[in-house]
């Protein structure tokens, strides 16, 4: 190569790094949009670096899972999108008057593809799994705490018996971290589960390529479709192959170079530029459950005065920070779960960006004083709050920066803490912080009880998620009779209740919904999400021809 | 070097091996946090106190420490690395399904590097200005390159731009070649700006002249006589080599989407998966001693003046002496 060359390469390179070059991918193919499904062809999905570990649903509480394994696995129950309840795999269901008996009615003439038949003993095989301490499982087991014993009725019915009445147990079913798997392999060789999943679902386990694609084949006798799919038979598509790519930029460009069909985790930049781009579409859900939050520490000064807490939260502007750092493509959260998650409470109160009510509020708690920085001080001490973070994800750093400026404005110093993962769990497990930052998807409003109910504070014997150490008498009598009441109405009111209490008691400043940022080529069709968490669903996409 | 020397040299390797294990043990001990929510953990988990009981026993963290490390120096004994925390399969079967793409990508970066050094140096070794000096400049550009920029480079040309060459995955032939590029090129351009200098001191030497008062050619002269003496520097760069390879591949692979050690190591390392860290960080050790071994096995293949002396003396011998005396094996086999 000639240095002329060599420069002229430099040039487009360096174009093509800023975003500014046009990766001419030539669109492939019709547009799908307004065409019938087709069969066949592989469907090639871009994913980001979080590889699962290993492929057993029960044992795994990471975010890609839910869009990896959904083909797999069919769930017992399936959340529609509109937040109701059908049949997965059970037919339906009786709940007992005192929440603590549900019988469920099983679908029949399902088969796993082992060739399995599916029936109640075999669900019962399931719970087991999931509960046993040697699966070690993260999150399902806890998710389905309650649970206590079931019994056979008949061949296709179960009768659950809980422990406490759990409203949310429905719920938690239709997620994917509570697939069904194939009741023959739990019993005869539960060690295989990690490495070969065997499930009901529209698509096989194929291969698994580790630290690089997971790919699945089309299961030819899929008929057990839940009703919300417009595709009741076996999938369109051949088969599917998950791709973990580490970088934004090889994900994205990878898409537009017609190395993918579709990605997930569309780099937030790029979401104006693919909107735009001939050939490609974008499209994204939001997902349930708490918003990302930064969680205030009530247990210590200074954000033991609930004042202090009220101010702190309003001092922050949440939109601007949120739009700046997503490129506009967050949704700013205006409560303590997202608007998607069912017993959303729309009428709740605001929570206002009000820099002067900060400023009264901390006067009126006294932290009058102010140093020669310009923080404020009471009796000498300055309002301090410290914020261990281990800078691993750049736009948290981002947000938590945009929010220390904001609160220095009305006299708070934050002081953020770079801290190894290891550090931020430890301090996390004793309290030792002020500020920490999170989030918590979930179908359920659950997720109110599992971050800020008294029962769920860290103690020596158990590590518990309500990281805010909010112990409020009135909300945990809210949150404990929402779990357990079997009257939807009532769950509503009691939930709504309680996000309203949360604004008063200003445990968290939430900050965004999450939303699943995908975009395809046009030759794909029918992308659809699932509702349970929000995650891609491949029931009825398709590949238009070349 | 007789075998008891290779002996020696190969005590030598298991006391460094043990080193490295015992420090890495120790490592982990002194990392604050409890390795048992590193196994059911993530920020999204939220494992129950019997799950977290059952992990503790499993993996013996339980038991006193003294009693922790003598079991895991008698398992290491018979080659078994522990179980990985993230991934809950044994390090040894995942070093195992890993391993094959990085030789292969280690493998053909290494060739490609050598090959492209040295047809480089002879053909740009005391050439004029602009060969010579376009060589150069080249040279230190790739030689400074950050191997993560030189992949992106590589891909907006030849993936993106070109679709000449597929972004990801390592599914054929032709996804080797950006990767095995990206690797090999500031690789290759230190070798070949070291085999070029020593090839230019050896051309400028009596024998050379004599060479070609036979009437051999400029070719013959650079490649059978310069050549063959400036291999010995060049052997001297295998650590720099090797480094560089196992180094790159943590990049490479993670930027190429693709299987192999280097990727696994990063997610280790993220994950405090310290089983797989400890893991390849032993067999890197292996290599290292290893591949040295080879390299003092080879000096005196590659210089006969070496065959009895030590290997540590043959490289002062060549550091001294490098091509400062003509010999006689030489001016025999011309």
């Amino acid at each position: 190569m000639t240095t002329r060359r060599r420069i002229a390469a430099l040039t487009l390179a360096t174009a093509l790094l800023a975003g500014l070059g046009a990766c001419a991918a030539e669109p492939g193919g019709s547009p799908a949009a307004d065409t019938k499904p087709v069969a066949g062809g592989t469907l090639r999905v871009g994913e980001n670096a979080d590889e699962p570990t290993l492929l057993d649903p029960h044992q795994l509480s990471t975010t890609n899972t839910t869009t990896l394994l959904r083909p797999i696995f069919d769930t017992l129950v399936w959340q529609n999108t509109d937040g109701s309840f059908a049949g997965g795999l059970a037919d339906s269901w009786d709940v007992s008057p005192d929440g603590l008996e549900y019988t469920f009615h099983l679908r029949e003439g399902v088969t796993f593809h082992d060739g399995s038949p599916w029936n109640a003993a075999g669900l019962k095989a399931n719970f087991e799994h999931i509960i046993d301490p040697a699966t070690k499982s993260p999150l399902a087991a806890s998710y389905i705490a309650p649970y206590r014993s079931s019994e056979v009725v008949d061949e296709y019915t179960l009768k659950v018996t809980l422990a406490t009445p759990y409203s949310a147990f429905l719920n938690v079913l239709a997620q994917t971290y509570l697939s069904i798997v194939s009741p023959k392999q739990i019993v005869e060789a539960p060690e295989t589960i990690a490495e070969h999943p065997i499930g009901s679902g529209p698509y096989k386990f194929h291969k698994w390529v580790k630290g690089e694609s997971i790919s699945l084949v089309r299961n030819e006798d899929y008929a057990w479709a839940p009703k919300e799919a417009k595709n009741q038979g076996a999938p369109y598509l051949d088969g599917i192959t998950f791709t973990f790519v580490p970088e934004d930029a090889v994900r994205y460009n990878g898409l537009l170079a017609d190395d993918f069909d579709i990605i997930e985790w569309t780099p937030p930049q790029n979401v104006a530029q693919i909107e735009k781009k001939e050939g490609f579409s974008f499209t994204s859900t939001d997902r349930p459950g708490h918003p990302f939050s930064l969680w205030l520490n009530s247990e210590r000064a200074p954000f033991d005065d609930v004042a202090v807490r009220q101010a702190f939260v309003a001092s922050i502007d949440r939109k601007d920070i949120v739009d700046t750092v997503s490129f506009g493509q967050w949704e700013v959260s205006n409560g303590y779960i997202t608007p998607v998650t069912p017993d959303y409470a729309e009428n709740a109160s605001a929570i206002d960006f009000d820099p002067d009510r900060a400023n009264e509020l901390l006067d009126e708690a006294g932290w009058t004083g102010r140093d020669s920085q310009g923080y404020r001080t009471k009796n000498g001490e300055r309002l301090t709050a410290f914020l261990p973070h281990t800078g691993t994800v750049a736009q948290t750093t981002q947000i938590i920066e945009l929010a220390q400026a904001a609160a220095k404005k009305v006299g708070f110093d934050v002081q953020i803490q770079l801290v190894s993962t290891q550090e931020a769990t430890d301090r996390a497990a004793v309290g030792d912080y002020d500020l920490t930052s999170g989030i918590w998807t979930t179908n359920t409003a659950d997720v109110l009880w599992i971050r800020y109910s008294s029962d769920n504070i860290t103690t020596p014997e158990r590590r518990g998620q309500n990281g805010s150490y909010t112990r409020d008498d009135e909300l945990d009598g809210l949150l404990d009779s929402a779990r357990q009441t079997t009257d939807e109405a009532e769950r509503a009111s009691l939930y709504e209740q309680a996000q309203e209490r949360l604004v008063e008691l200003a445990p968290a400043v939430p900050l965004y919904v999450r939303p699943d940022l995908v975009s395809h080529s046009d030759r794909v069709g029918g992308v659809t999400f699932e509702s349970a968490y929000g995650a891609l669903w491949f029931q009825d996409t398709w590949l238009a021809a070349e | 070097m007789d075998v008891a020397k290779i002996g020696v040299r190969l005590a030598a390797g298991v006391g460094v091996a043990w080193g490295a294990a015992t420090l890495t043990f120790l490592a982990v001990q002194i990392t604050p946090g409890d390795p048992a929510y590193a196994i059911v953990g993530g920020p999204e988990a939220n494992p129950s106190p019997e799950v977290i009981a059952q992990v503790r026993a499993e993996y013996g963290f339980d038991q006193p420490l003294l009693v922790q490390y003598v079991r895991y120096l008698g398992r290491l004994a018979v080659g078994d690395l522990g179980t990985s925390y993230r991934l809950q399969s044994p390090v040894t079967q995942v070093l195992g399904e890993q391993i094959g793409g990085t030789v292969q990508l280690a493998g053909v970066a290494a060739l490609l590097a050598a090959v492209l050094a040295v047809v480089v140096a002879v053909f740009t070794a005391r050439r004029g200005p602009v060969v010579r000096g376009g060589a150069t400049s080249i040279e230190l550009f790739l030689a400074s390159s950050p191997s993560f920029w030189l992949g992106i480079l590589l891909l907006s040309v030849f993936s993106y731009a070109l679709h000449w060459l597929p972004s990801v995955g390592n599914a054929d032939g032709r996804a080797l070649v950006l990767p095995a590029l990206t690797l090999a090129l500031p690789i290759a351009a230190v070798l070949s700006q070291v085999l070029r200098s020593s090839l230019e001191e050896v051309l400028e030497q009596p024998f050379i002249t004599t060479a070609r008062a036979r009437g051999l050619s400029d070719a013959a002269v650079r490649v059978r006589h310069g050549l063959r003496h400036s291999l010995i520097p060049l052997a001297t760069m295998t650590g720099f080599v090797v480094g560089g390879l196992l180094g790159g591949t943590v990049i490479v692979e993670s930027l190429f989407t693709r299987q192999g050690l280097g990727r696994t190591l990063l997610a280790a390392v993220n994950a405090k998966d310290m089983p797989v860290v400890l893991g390849v960080v032993l067999l890197s050790a292996v290599v290292y001693v290893v591949v040295n071994l080879v390299v003092d096995l080879l000096y005196p293949v590659l210089d006969p003046r070496l065959k009895t002396v030590t290997a540590t003396e043959a490289r002062e011998t060549v550091t001294a002496n490098e091509g400062t005396e003509t010999t006689e094996t030489e001016e025999v086999s011309a």
